[in-house]
């Protein structure tokens, strides 16, 4: 069920005790247990939502509350045996609508989804969105993800996953390093385009992240995967470790959350109209292909070898276009065609 | 009984919680098929009673009412405010009520468990703040229906982040059909523009999340890219327009896919090279033995980035616009890395 760890604010408050209603009506007898369990909240937020509730209601004709204006449940239950009933209940007994952008929500992600091969038919995915679009209170909001083409790898690994094999592939990894892996693959996770495999790497005998894109060559093997629930796989992407480098960056503010991923720390100094920051990288071979990919917005400060790897790698990609060192204060931006 | 703490210590003693004044405003709201004159609501509905003066003091109560209002409307609730027939214009007259037959979800509204197993997956999607707490309030009212879903799929983690600083006053923008301004960075043009558009769709195609809107300004739909809005999107305030046909979006999605069509590049990558396994499984041809591949693109300067991050591994060999961009780009970096230069120039 879903976890949370942030408090819920009113406004979710209200939606969790107008939903809370009508699942208590259309279950008629429900453990406290089994309903915390069922909107993963917990035990206790369950039972002081019950006491509201049973003394909730309508303010009735006198405007003061009585008795049968409001909610009331079976008190003996809750008190002994941790049971909800609701024996009268006011105004509300059905699920409330969605809202336009709560549906949009639920619709875009469905629309993002529908790029992995996790998923069900688009014809039962156009029924879903069908369906959210009827509930919603109005016309969901025009938010929308287009589909791209799956990696056709990922089906492949998705097997392995859930079939727990070994799986085999060619890698080439940021270095340019290639070579075959034999890994128990774990986890798929994406990054909006970018498709990754957490896996235990038999080769380097540790749990690493594999960019799908980079794969080739897979095989599903015969062979289980060995048993990892001891070890710890990481919920996110990028890890930072000690043999990490450190690198002073400019960036123009706006760039920052692009590169939110490799930021050190959050602390940043204003130089020349431009943010100061420190990365964290595993290699400068990382660095290059992020500096040059975002060409004007980072400039490397320091390490100098930092800047001079960025430096050559570009000084690189001109010599194929049989470009001299390029002149000083070059910074026109390029023609680009209308869109 | 538990017992309540009722308001009887006099006005601003009792403290009911935030969410205990929502839902006594909603069921009165609910139980009303006239609907309730502000004034009943706020001497009588539980949480604004305890506080009302009266003698009339109430404004304060009367903005907390304004605001709770917006609150639950933008849960969805269709909260609806009836004019007196007898005095129409009359603030004071005005009615209020929820139509219980647009509150309640339609009972064709239901969910398999694979559905809402589907769901809870498209919910995880979102790391963004306020998408992610969308989907999740849909969960809750979905939850409702005592539908439990089948297991979580497990191994299996998508997510989709946003990191565009106007998607959010955009989206919210979309949903108030509010006609918003904004600064626009073309490439291409010496400066960043102010453009005044009624945004019609919010996007997201090759990774880069777009906006299509009616550009007041030019009268005529264009599309923009949203990492090029600079600074701030702003709502311009008593503008609001008609909601756009449905399906806008798959229109503009059409288009877009339509445009990329048009462009092609052909590019030389240096083979064993990252740039020829991940270029490689996006060309739509290839000569493996040249190493040579043709790709689509939407959009040559988003493309430029992207070729000039592979360095040496990628050489474009045509469009010329596209080979003189990216060289643009290689010698910007080469040139603010420099030995010796302490700031790009």
């Amino acid at each position: 069920m879903a976890k949370r760890t942030k408090p819920l604010k009113a406004p979710d408050k209200l939606v969790f005790l107008l939903s809370f209603v009508p699942y208590l009506l259309e279950q008629r007898v429900v453990d406290v247990a089994e309903a915390a369990q069922h909107f993963g909240m917990t035990e206790e937020e369950i039972r002081d939502a019950v006491r509201l509730i049973a003394t909730s209601g309508l303010p009735g004709a006198t405007g003061t509350y009585q008795p049968n204006d409001l909610f009331d449940i079976d008190w003996d239950s809750f008190e002994d045996d941790d049971v909800i009933v609701i024996v009268h209940h006011v105004a509300i007994d059905d699920a409330p609508r969605l809202s336009a952008r709560e549906a949009a929500a639920l619709i875009a992600g469905l629309q993002y989804l529908s790029a992995s091969p996790e998923n069900a038919s688009s014809a039962s995915l156009a029924s879903l969105m069908a369906k959210l679009t009827a509930g919603a209170s109005a016309a969901p909001s025009r938010l929308a993800v287009a589909e791209t083409e799956a990696d056709s790898s990922l089906a492949v690994i998705r097997s392995a996953v859930t079939g727990g094999r070994q799986l085999e592939f060619d890698y080439r990894n940021a270095l340019g390093q290639a070579g075959r892996r034999r890994v128990d693959p774990l986890r798929i996770l994406s990054q909006d385009a970018d498709w990754y495999l957490q896996a235990y790497c038999h080769t380097r005998e540790d749990v690493r992240n594999f960019r799908v894109d980079r794969m080739s060559g897979l095989a599903v093997t015969e062979v289980p995967i060995d048993d990892h629930s001891d070890r710890e796989v990481p919920d996110t992407l990028f890890q930072v470790s000690d043999s990490d480098l450190d690198v002073v960056v400019d960036v123009a503010p706006e760039t920052i959350p692009l590169l939110a991923d490799y930021l050190a720390d959050s602390t940043s100094v204003e130089v020349d109209g431009r943010m100061r920051v420190t990365l964290r990288l595993a290699h400068v071979h990382g660095l290059k292909r992020l500096v040059a990919g975002l060409p004007g917005l980072v400039t490397v400060v320091a390490p100098a070898e930092a800047r001079a790897v960025v430096a050559e790698w570009a000084t690189a990609g001109l010599a194929g276009y049989g470009d001299e060192a390029p002149p000083l204060g070059d910074e026109n931006g390029a023609e680009t065609p209308d869109r | 009984m538990i017992a309540r703490v009722a308001g009887g210590g006099g006005k601003g003693d009792s403290r009911i919680p935030v969410e205990d004044r929502l839902f006594s405003l909603v069921l009165a709201l609910l139980a009303t098929e006239t609907g309730l004159l502000k004034a009943e609501i706020l001497s009588t509905v539980r949480g604004y009673a305890e506080r009302f003066d009266t003698s009339g003091q109430n404004a304060n109560l009367e903005r907390q009412f304004e605001r709770d209002k917006d609150d639950i409307r933008e849960l969805g609730i269709p909260l609806e405010t009836v004019e007196s027939p007898d005095r129409p214009g009359d603030n004071q007259a005005l009615r209020y009520r929820i139509p219980k037959g647009q509150y309640d979800l339609p009972d064709e509204v239901r969910f398999t468990p694979d559905e809402l197993a589907l769901l809870g997956l498209a919910a995880e999607v979102w790391r963004e703040a306020s998408l992610s707490a969308d989907s999740q309030r849909a969960l809750t009212k979905l939850r409702s229906l005592g539908i439990e879903p089948r297991d979580p799929v497990i191994g299996y983690a998508p997510r989709l982040r946003v990191r565009d600083a106007a998607f959010e006053p955009l989206r919210q923008a979309l949903d108030r059909r509010q006609t918003v301004r904004f600064r626009y960075f073309k490439p291409g043009e010496p400066e960043a523009r102010l453009r005044t558009v009624n945004p019609l769709a919010v996007i997201l195609h090759e990774s880069r999340w777009h906006l299509h809107a009616f550009d007041l300004d030019a009268n005529g739909p264009r599309t923009f890219l949203l990492s090029r809005i600079i600074k701030a999107v702003t709502p311009v305030a008593g503008s609001t327009f008609e909601a756009p046909p449905a399906g806008i979006q798959d229109r503009v999605i059409a288009e877009l896919n339509e445009l990329r069509l048009r462009n092609s590049a052909d590019l030389a990558v240096t083979a064993g090279s990252d740039a020829e396994v991940r270029l490689g499984k996006r060309a739509v041809e290839g000569d493996e033995d040249a190493g040579v591949i043709r790709l689509h693109y939407t959009d040559a300067a988003v493309l430029a980035d992207e070729l000039a991050a592979y360095g040496p591994e990628v050489r474009v060999l045509s469009p010329e616009s596209l080979r003189e961009a990216v060289r643009e780009r290689l010698r910007a970096v080469a040139a603010a890395h420099r030995d010796g230069v302490e700031e790009a120039s």
